[in-house]
């Protein structure tokens, strides 16, 4: 028998198999086909105080093993979330992590502080401090050491639920920003958002996403992503949520091997949003092939060339 | 909705660079609820390419689901080298249906360039039900027809150069015949363009309607937030709140 339960925090999961921000809605709305039991936690589409439309299209284009995206944090903003969606997490067969997004402190502050107070069916936060796709706030947190760590530690002061801070792969050293969150008192970090990216459609001479620049992801950016979480383990003794182009059991191996202690999949859930089952499956096939009887003793376990 | 590896029963060129495909999908059919509906097509194991093609179901008839495809980019040059007893992956069906409740008017089908399927699988609705719609098809030139897939009564040509039919747009067309349609309710589908032209043309006779538009999208059941719509002052999703709208919806400007 292989254990797969997943502890981070306090907080305990079936699995280490979460999906990403932005690639699930908000969690209580999703296909038929799909069986969410076999999902660790959602974590939701980002929450803002205020509801946004979104940007202007065309929001996506495909590119090499991979796509880009600039939907512009498109939510219903905090009030109709509390109202219409958290009273629809009581029948849900699996935890839920909301992922919050603000242009300054204040904003996240509020929308942080009004779930606390609104819902007991939420497990944690994820803080999204990555977000290329906003003129103001998002990203601008997540390249600055100070600014993440003010955030994080405003954030800590308003929640004993688990807080995870997304970070940003748009940066020299993402090492610096994911100590930064830990001393201030992070549960985890999860890593990486989405990758800068650009795309023109040589017929019109224009960029393939109306806002110019967006975010890559999928596949094509699996590598980065899990050299940044190897570089974030080697620093920082909270645990990992690794991101970035997942979509089967040997990606999130990969990622474990590395130090990710779960994983989030993304641009998978696009294309098979019960991919879970079978990704799941394959793990525990894989942990009994390596006679490990508790997942965990991959974490980290990547044998490097001395 | 179900993902099924579906096997091709017929895939061929009907028209220059409009290929059409057939293959057996029992799960999907079962689920079908009529003409605007769409599938999502990938070629299996082609890694490289993540993202579906959505596809409009032009008859989906036992159990076998037909598709009209315009010749394009890769993936739709992959897709045309595939044969009879080769598989593909399809996830379906997705999206809305067009409004077919209300039958005290003449239907109006206007399709356009690759905007087809949707048009030929109402035609043989309507002539499932025994109404007779009027039936107008666009295209830049004739070789872009592909005529004997058309319905066969009430049916009007037009293309840019003027090698079949009416030369001109189906605009034109319209034009021509619109005092001889007592009561028309107008279904389309097609190229931006032609639809931002006729929904203002529509809109000065007072005439009501249905579009089916297109979109990029990555997943086709609301993830992805992709395939946003202006609705002149916020946006609908094409694959959930869509494909069909009333054209006095969505905003193409």
């Amino acid at each position: 028998m292989t254990d797969l339960k997943c502890k981070i925090g306090s907080v305990e999961f079936n699995n280490p198999l979460f999906t990403a921000s932005g690639t699930f809605g908000y969690g209580h709305d999703y296909p038929d086909m799909v069986d969410v039991s076999k999902i660790g936690a959602i974590v939701t589409k980002s929450i803002t105080l205020e509801q946004r439309k979104g940007n202007p299209p065309p929001r996506i284009v495909e590119t090499p093993c991979g796509m880009l995206n600039s939907i512009g944090l498109a939510n219903i903003g905090l009030n109709n979330f509390i109202n219409d969606v958290i009273p629809k997490y009581d029948s849900l067969s699996t935890k839920i992590i909301v992922n919050i997004a603000g242009s300054t402190i204040d904003e996240y502050i509020k929308v942080l502080s009004e779930l606390e107070s609104s819902s007991t069916d939420i497990t944690g936060y994820e803080i999204n401090i990555s977000c290329p796709n906003v003129d103001r706030g998002g990203m601008e947190f997540g390249v600055d050491e100070k600014l993440s760590f003010e955030l994080t530690t405003e954030l800590r002061k308003l929640s004993q639920k688990l807080l995870i801070i997304k970070l940003s792969p748009n940066i020299t050293d993402i090492t610096k920003i994911a100590l930064a969150v830990e001393r201030a008192g992070a549960d985890a970090v999860s890593a990486i958002n989405t990758v800068v990216g650009m795309q023109i459609d040589t017929n019109i001479k224009k960029p393939a996403i109306h806002q110019t620049y967006a975010g890559l992801s999928g596949p094509a950016i699996r590598p980065i992503a899990l050299a940044m979480v190897h570089k974030i383990a080697q620093v920082v003794h909270i645990p990992i949520i690794g991101i970035g182009g997942i979509s089967n059991a040997q990606d999130v191996i990969q990622f474990l091997l590395a130090g990710a202690t779960a994983v989030q999949i993304g641009t998978a859930n696009f294309n098979n949003p019960n991919l879970y089952k079978d990704v799941e499956h394959n793990l525990i096939k894989y942990c009994k092939q390596q006679s490990v009887t508790h997942y965990s003793k991959l974490i980290g376990a990547v044998e490097l060339y001395v | 909705m179900v993902i099924s590896q579906a096997e091709i029963r017929n895939n061929s060129e009907v028209a220059r660079n409009i290929w059409r495909m057939e293959f057996y999908a029992p799960e999907i059919a079962r689920e079908y609820r009529g003409p605007g509906q769409f599938i999502t097509l990938s070629v299996i194991n082609r890694k490289e390419n993540l993202i579906r093609r959505p596809m409009s179901i032009a008859g989906a008839k036992d159990n076998i689901i037909t598709i009209i495809y315009k010749i394009f980019g890769s993936v739709t040059q992959a897709f045309k080298t595939l044969n009879e007893g080769d598989y593909v992956e399809v996830l379906g069906p997705l999206g809305n249906t067009f409004n077919l409740e209300d039958m005290d008017y003449t239907p109006v089908l206007v399709g356009g360039g690759i905007g087809l399927a949707p048009i030929l699988n109402l035609a043989e609705y309507f002539d499932n039900v025994g109404k007779r719609p009027v039936t107008i098809i666009g295209a830049k030139t004739a070789e872009e027809h592909f005529v004997k897939n058309y319905p066969k009564d009430n049916l009007y040509l037009s293309t840019d150069d003027g090698s079949a039919g009416t030369q001109g747009t189906v605009i034109d067309v319209l034009n021509r015949i619109n005092n001889s349609v007592k009561n028309p309710f107008v279904y389309a589908c097609g190229p931006e363009p032609m639809l931002k032209a006729l929904k203002k043309y529509l809109i000065g006779l007072k005439v009501p309607g249905q579009f089916s538009v297109e979109s990029y999208m990555a997943c086709g059941f609301g993830f992805c937030q992709g395939c946003a719509i202006s609705n002149g002052e916020n946006y609908y999703l094409v694959c959930k709140d869509g494909p069909v709208f009333n054209y006095n919806e969505v905003s193409f400007d």
